[in-house]
């Protein structure tokens, strides 16, 4: 049997995809999910794998080219005997197969609600196909959303029943993705025919939904913070397209004042729909005008590479940007003998290795970032509108690099009610969930303050960028062993002590100078005399 | 040596004075070329005159309909046409002076001549006499010379029996009969004043109706208007010839494929305007025209000729002062480099002055309809209206269309007393993409004729509250 393997669609807004490698040759043999070919769209770049074991008998699509989605990209021959490389295109793809229910309970899995702000979600990759059985809380499926990527566990125990959003594809909170058998009753149709006499003891189809997270419902009318004006007519046009708050933030205006007009929000729709672009290129309104000078077009040439940035880069471009041009950021710094912390770790770092917690400064730094926050609770709110909000609850961000290129925030929920070890704990448990693509996005929402450790690079000090919307950001530089002057019995003398600067990023509209400049003094002074015996 | 300008506009009418004024408003060196003065037919030979010709009329109208109707018992009502006339040029005048006022303060040069392209930056000025005076280079030049009566070989102009506007508004007598051909808003709003004044009127229009640009239900409302106050009106009828034979005017029309010869002191040629093309060096230069208009980018204003732009009735319908200011000055920010926006053609108000009035913004029943919307449509009668009943203006409608689908404005169609004026609130609802609600929703005083407007908005959703 010849099968299509298409271009897959790779989200709501993206209709196109170029197909930037082949990983197989035409006459290769493939098995089932190992990588056929590489794509890229304007959101991400992914790899796609064959869909069924054979030989890869048909290349539709070359290198470079760029195709919609649903393009017949190859063609794969599953019968071994059948696998004559060809030319003509093969036949229609056959429908997939679905299954029949011949017991137990249908349970509805649905696409999880991943945090307030988070509206739908891309199904990036089914672990388990039709017919599989699946444990309680094994892996079902990954999912991509704006916020982050993160894996899906079944909520029972049963057979993977059907796939009702495939790979690649966006649906909103709460869609049904799949049905889960309970019982494994169910057959594929291709032994339909003997199980047709059970068939007729059809099973109550019962919908439960397995544990939604208790989160605030936001319909997409919500209008999130936002000082831009939507007309009546373009929220209604919103509303009735399903046009997220995040996408019509993103529409170029081309009203007054940059207005999004009915006009641009329906080009963005019938773009959506074509496939064009997710964000309209704004039309150059001073064409050829004497004071607009074109942008240096930048092109692959000598000397010179071209690297389109991929969708977490793009994310973090974004973020970055999106603060500095938020918050007025000034930083101060201040140095700290860390001696105290520094030859407690070094005295116990083995011993609490052997309870299973790596000890570094991380969590000290943290307590007493903690304690700071509480005693200047002006440093634990954010900026809404011109009111602000002060948060008595303290979820501490801990910045954490992802190789190769990745850099999320991820935080510590109630992290004043953590001692030095739940600390510990909880700094090396995102530490790992970030770089394992284990977080949810409950772990990156609701920061209130965040600390970045430059200093596992070796960097002394920095000057951050405050992650929105908090307002202030505390960086941490590397502990180094410096000759200080130190007064003994009134004497000034040299030690060498182990020191280190914390910079803090605030937002001057909030945090003035001397807010700033209290905080670190009253970090140091908690850093330096830190009671070591509360660990 | 000539003196150089970055920017040059030609002619003075309400597209090119405002565009000088927005042009030096943004610090360029500016000079306007007109050859009349300033203001253009619209301060001279148009809007103003006619409005001032209008309110004699409806003043008149007033004390001689309507007097008893308020208890108000007037004898011997009487008219002084030439001092109504006076009266309109004397406005004219004083409104153009006002404009003399503003190019000075703006600092921009003013040269009174006939202007001509003599190449891509240069324009040579010549006077009455067809002698050069002058020239001048710029960087960049507007076209805002304007448009004027359209005429046709069938109804020879001799400006003295068959007539245009222009003629229509100095006319030295009233003339006993007047047929008007063409019923747009030129056409009726000529027809309401002299029909009002004592002239019989005839009106005759090639197309179905009366106005024929509205809605079809406010032609309806305006035939029966003028009809009843005795005008004879010919629709869907074509004037084959007009002769002037001893002084009066033979026309020769046919409708339905009869033949008819109607006779009259003074026939209007009311068929339309058309651009002035001729004589200013666009065929020298290349300049593309397509019937007689000056072919520009709806955006830019650019002609294909780099650096002339053209602006206004030149550049073709919808042939309004208006319009014509807004893309002066659209055009000239373009030319700074501004991030500006685009003039919306689709939210253009439009306006005549007769009475009833008529005003209109965005599309018709008709057009919406052909275009595939499915509609809300939303009436109010002015005869519902408290204030109109009170006013003794019972004549006339609010109608408002708006997209089932995502609720937008699509049109509204106002015929009555002061329609012109009640057309700005949903010009500004539609630019603002404003929906039923937003309409409904904004607290109307009580009482005005503005009430009608929410009303019908309330109607397109049966929610309205006095019908």
């Amino acid at each position: 049997m010849k099968v299509d393997v298409i271009m897959p669609k790779m989200g709501e807004s993206i209709n196109e995809g170029t197909l930037i490698k082949w990983h197989k040759k035409k006459g290769d043999s493939v098995e089932k999910d190992e990588i056929l070919f590489e794509i890229s769209t304007d959101k991400v770049d992914t790899e796609i794998p064959s869909p069924e074991d054979g030989v890869l008998v048909d290349i539709k699509v070359f290198e470079n080219e760029t195709v919609e989605v649903d393009s017949v990209v190859a063609v794969i021959e599953t019968e071994a005997d059948g696998a004559v490389v060809e030319e003509a295109s093969a036949e229609p793809p056959e429908e997939e197969p679905s299954t029949t229910q011949v017991g137990g309970e249908l349970i509805d899995i649905p696409m999880p609600k991943m945090g307030e702000s988070v509206m739908e979600g891309t199904i990036i990759k089914w672990h388990k196909q039709v017919g599989d059985k699946v444990e309680r809380d094994e892996i079902l499926y990954e999912i991509s959303t704006d916020k982050v990527d993160t894996e899906v566990p079944s909520p029972v125990e049963g057979t993977l029943a059907e796939i009702i959003v495939k790979e690649n594809e966006t649906v909103e909170v709460d869609t049904i993705v799949a049905k889960v058998s309970t019982s494994g009753g169910l057959v594929k149709p291709k032994e339909k025919v003997d199980t047709k006499a059970e068939e007729k003891t059809e099973p109550e189809v019962k919908e439960t939904k397995p544990e939604p997270a208790p989160q605030q419902t936001q319909s997409k009318s919500a209008k999130p913070n936002s000082n831009k004006f939507y007309s009546p007519l373009v929220m209604n046009i919103a509303n009735k397209e399903n046009v997220s708050f995040d996408e019509l933030e993103n529409i170029n205006g081309t009203g007054v004042q940059g207005r999004v007009t009915k006009k641009d929000i329906l080009n963005y729709i019938s773009d959506r729909k074509e496939g064009k672009t997710a964000q309209p290129v704004k039309e150059s309104t001073q064409q050829e005008s004497r004071e607009s000078k074109p942008a240096p077009k930048l092109e692959a040439g000598e000397g010179t590479k071209i690297i389109p940035m991929d969708n977490i880069r793009k994310r973090i471009m974004h973020h970055m940007k999106n603060s500095r041009d938020t918050s007025v950021h000034v930083s101060a710094m201040i140095e700290v003998d860390m001696s105290r912390i520094y030859n407690f770790v070094k005295a116990n770092k083995s011993k609490f290795a052997g309870e299973g917690v790596k000890l570094t400064y991380m969590p000290f730094i943290s307590y007493a970032c903690i304690r700071a926050l509480k005693e200047f609770p002006l440093m634990n709110a954010s900026i809404d509108g011109e009111n602000i909000v002060v948060k008595n609850y303290i979820n501490l961000g801990i910045a954490v690099a992802v190789e190769p290129n990745g850099l999320i925030v991820p935080n510590i929920k109630n992290a004043d009610e953590k001692n030095i070890r739940g600390l510990a704990k909880s700094i090396a448990e995102l530490g790992q969930k970030s770089k394992n693509k284990g977080l949810v996005p409950d772990d990156i929402v609701d920061g209130t303050f965040s600390i970045t450790n430059y200093g596992v690079f070796g960097t002394e000090f920095g000057t951050p960028i405050i992650n929105q919307p908090e307002v202030a950001i505390l960086g941490i530089g590397t502990i180094i062993k410096k000759p200080v002057v130190v007064e003994i019995d009134g004497a000034d003398s040299i030690a060498i002590k182990p020191m280190m600067y914390l910079s803090l990023s605030h937002d001057h509209r909030l945090v003035d100078g001397m807010l700033g400049g209290q905080y670190l003094k009253y970090m140091k002074e908690t850093l330096e005399n830190f009671d070591t015996s509360i660990v | 040596m000539s003196k150089n300008y970055e920017i040059a506009v030609l002619g003075g009418g309400p597209g090119g004075y405002v565009a000088a004024i927005r042009a030096a408003q943004l610090g360029f060196k500016t000079v306007v070329i007109e050859k009349d003065n300033m203001g253009g037919i619209c301060l001279n030979w148009g809007c103003i005159p006619t409005k001032s010709l209008l309110k004699n009329a409806e003043m008149y109208d007033n004390i001689l309909n309507h007097s008893k109707d308020f208890g108000i018992t007037v004898e011997g009502v009487s008219f002084d046409f030439t001092k109504i006339i006076r009266r309109s040029r004397n406005v004219s005048t004083k409104i153009t002076r006002g404009v003399d006022y503003l190019i000075k303060k703006n600092k921009i040069e003013r040269i009174k001549g006939f202007g001509k392209l003599k190449s891509k930056t240069e324009i040579e000025i010549f006077d009455d006499e067809g002698k050069s005076i002058d020239s001048i280079t710029a960087d960049n030049i507007i076209l805002a010379t304007g448009a004027r009566s359209k005429t046709v070989p069938a109804i020879p102009v001799d400006r003295e029996n068959i007539i245009t506007s222009t003629e229509a508004m100095i006319l030295k007598e009233q003339p006993k009969e007047m047929i008007i051909i063409g019923a747009g808003a030129i056409g009726v709003e000529f027809a309401y004043l002299y029909n009002v004044l004592g002239t019989k009127v005839t009106i005759i229009e090639m197309l179905d109706r009366l106005v024929p640009v509205e809605d079809k239900e406010v032609s309806d409302v305006l035939e029966k208007s003028f009809k009843k106050r005795g005008m004879e009106i010919y629709t869907g009828t074509t004037v084959d010839k007009a002769e002037v034979k001893d002084g009066k005017v033979h026309v020769t029309i046919t409708k339905d494929g009869e033949t008819k010869e109607l006779i009259a002191d003074k026939v209007l040629n009311a068929i339309g305007v058309t651009g002035n093309i001729e004589g200013i060096g666009l065929e020298e230069l290349g300049i593309e025209t397509f019937k007689n208009h000056i072919v520009a980018d709806r955006r830019t204003y650019r002609t294909n000729v780099k650096n002339i732009f053209a602006i206004g009735d030149v550049i073709g319908p919808p042939w309004l002062a208006h319009v014509a200011s807004a893309e002066g000055i659209t055009c000239v920010e373009k030319i700074k480099g501004l991030e500006t926006v685009n003039v919306d053609y689709s939210s253009i108000p439009g306006c005549t002055y007769c009475q009833p009035q008529i005003a209109s913004i965005g599309m018709t029943e008709e057009k919406a309809i052909e275009e595939g919307y499915e509609l809300k449509v939303g009436k109010f009668p002015f005869s519902a209206s408290g204030k109109a009943a009170a006013s003794g203006e019972r004549e006339g409608f609010v109608k408002l269309l708006f997209d089932a689908k995502y609720g937008e404005l699509l049109g509204a169609h106002i015929i009555g007393s002061e329609a012109t004026e009640l057309i700005a609130e949903v010009g500004l609802a539609k630019s603002m993409e404003a929906t039923f609600e937003s309409i409904i929703k904004t607290v109307h005083a009580h009482p005005t004729l503005s009430e009608s407007i929410m009303e019908a908005a309330a109607d397109a959703y049966d929610e309205a509250i006095h019908i």
